[in-house]
């Protein structure tokens, strides 16, 4: 079998609900262009588990999770690949799939009260004497005062109140699948870890299959199961979350190298050369190699290999592996 | 021991919002020693950018003294503003909204050059964009960019050129990085930090990350809701802090990065 980064297989027993293989994304601004967005993607979402997705800005993540339910930016196209929802899961987004994002204070309605927000968003049924199922929600999201939560308008919470409040609007359809888009960036860090620790709870207590999307590797190991590493709109590293502990793709190193620490010996921190390439500026091969250390002449004429590093991790680098020269 | 570059009493910042009286900034006392790295943490709305901007005359409502080489900047005559305006510079978290989107790179370097009496012949202010481009690590020929066309690394080192052709001792630098992806955050922290060695660059870097600091700063200052409540050497401060609160900050970040390493 040829090895790829689709984690299918891993850990038997649990359901997995979502599958995404060989996504495709691209943009076509006009008749004429045409740019790949997001190229050969596979995920295996499971319920009860976390899989990340990290990378710098432009990577291609935010695509990635908008190709799942959520409508796609104007111009750009599923063109390639397949998302298949497990039997008899309600895949509509706001009921199977929901969505938290970056920045709470923009995603809510400032002239709507936190009641009328998640009120309308309740699946039609429970919407008559929605009350409990209001209170409940708040409840869940940790909030000690439902009644005062829901009848306040957003600018009057804190951050972290506010990225509370999406979360039980994004519960309040009973999802299967959650997508949390970087949804601790924008807030301080002692709110932060609260956040994730919600999240955590959350998890459990509804079995979520979750999507986690964050250029924080510290936020990744905290919370991931699996993790899957994109650069330019692919994938170039996929596995459990531990592969963090010992990557193996020159970019992941790279990047580990680049984060100043709070502990350890003080060195001096080592960035990457250049910058990640803008859309319509990607190289032909291995996308990396303009920043690459260890790139050979065959790593600007073709397409990475995958390679396997056990049976869960895997890389795509030809440098790795028995015939690579690393 | 000579006396430091920047010596703050009693920095109080006000801002006036729906007529009432807002305290960004209470009762501020600081140095930060020439050649070295200032740090000042804190999270969101803790006054930090506040007092930033005081620091560099560019808040009104500001009462105690900020001393910038023995003078008060906060009394100045106009002559000696201007100069304080050369020797002082900043640098902001967003670099593509700090840079002129109709002027190219050469021109927003230019036009400072010939504000501040730098250079004045053509050709010497050409002299001048080519080497501090070289300094800050961009090829020469960015002179001719718009700053569309550069990367959010390569705005942010027009930024830092820009701040200091003009042979700036002291510059302020407020979330430099944050605006920026982890691979390049270092290119441009170590390139503060060459400057920091090469040019004798005084610095205060405002920032939110507890790692960065650790990296950066000489001395730290820990702000909550407009206070300094630590202030000391960074290294003993992050390896032994006093106040809750920067225990409170310290724990939250090192709860991610233990997880990162105790995988």
């Amino acid at each position: 079998m040829k090895a790829t980064h689709s984690n299918e297989d891993v850990k038997a027993g649990t359901d997995v609900v979502l599958t995404v293989t060989n996504l495709g994304v691209g943009f076509f601004p006009d008749s004429a262009r045409r740019y790949d967005v997001v190229r050969g993607v596979h995920l295996t979402l499971r319920a009860g588990q976390t899989t990340a997705l990290v990378g710098e800005s432009g990577c291609g993540k935010s695509i990635t999770a908008a190709a799942l339910g959520g409508p796609l930016p104007r111009g750009m196209v599923q063109d390639e690949g397949e998302i298949r929802w497990a039997a008899g899961v309600e895949s509509r987004p706001g009921r199977g799939l929901a969505y938290v994002f970056q920045d709470p204070g923009e995603c809510l309605n400032p002239v709507f009260t936190i009641r009328n927000q998640i009120h309308e968003v309740l699946p039609t049924e429970e919407r008559g004497n929605a009350e409990e199922r209001l209170v409940e929600l708040m409840r869940q999201v940790g909030f000690a005062e439902p009644a005062r939560v829901l009848a306040s308008y957003p600018h009057q919470l804190s951050g972290g109140m506010q990225q509370r409040a999406m979360l039980a609007m994004a519960l309040a359809g009973r999802p299967r699948v959650l997508v949390a888009d970087e949804p601790t960036t924008a807030l301080d860090v002692t709110v932060q870890a609260q956040i994730l620790q919600l999240l955590k709870d959350l998890q459990r207590q509804e079995n979520l299959a979750m999507l986690l999307i964050t250029h924080n590797l510290g936020v990744v190991a905290a919370m991931a199961d699996y993790v899957h590493v994109m650069y330019a709109g692919q994938i170039v590293e996929a596995g459990p979350a531990s592969l963090l502990q010992a990557p193996r793709h020159p970019y992941v190193q790279g990047l580990l190298r680049a984060l100043p620490r709070l502990r350890g010996p003080r060195q001096k921190l080592q960035g990457i050369e250049g910058s990640v390439p803008p859309l319509g500026q990607r190289p032909a091969g291995c996308r990396f190699h303009p920043r690459c250390p260890v790139a050979r002449d065959i790593c600007r004429q073709r397409e990475p290999e995958w390679k396997a590093v056990d049976d869960q991790h895997a890389v795509a680098c030809r440098a790795i592996g028995a015939d690579g020269w690393e | 021991m000579s006396t430091p570059l920047l010596q703050v009493e009693h920095l109080r910042v006000t801002y006036r919002v729906a007529r009432r009286k807002v305290v960004a900034v209470q009762d501020a006392s600081f140095v930060a020693r020439r050649g070295r790295c200032l740090g000042i943490a804190g999270e969101s709305g803790s006054g930090k950018s506040s007092l930033a901007r005081a620091i560099l005359a560019l808040e009104d409502q500001v009462s105690g003294k900020v001393l910038f080489d023995g003078q008060d900047v906060l009394r100045q005559t106009r002559a000696a503003r201007r100069e304080f305006r050369r020797r002082a510079q900043m640098v902001f978290q967003d670099p593509l909204g700090s840079l002129n989107p109709r002027l190219k790179v050469g021109a927003a370097l230019g036009e400072v050059l010939r504000v501040h009496k730098i250079a004045d012949s053509r050709a010497d202010v050409q002299a001048q964009i080519a080497r501090w481009l070289t300094t800050v690590g961009l090829d020469p020929a960015y002179a001719d960019r718009f700053p569309h066309e550069l990367s959010g690394g390569q705005r942010q080192r027009v930024n830092i050129a820009r701040a200091l052709c003009v042979g700036a001792e002291f510059l302020v630098a407020d979330e430099p990085v944050s605006a920026l992806d982890v691979s390049v955050q270092a290119q441009i922290l170590n390139l503060l930090q060459t400057l920091q060695a090469d040019c004798g660059i005084t610095w205060v870097l405002i920032g939110h990350d507890l790692a960065v600091m650790r990296h950066m700063a000489d001395d730290l200052l820990i702000m909550q809701a407009g206070e300094i409540v630590e202030s000391g050497p960074a290294a003993q401060i992050l390896e032994n802090p006093q106040h809750p609160y920067t225990r409170a900050l310290l724990a939250s970040a090192s709860h991610l990065e233990s997880a990162q390493n105790g995988l």
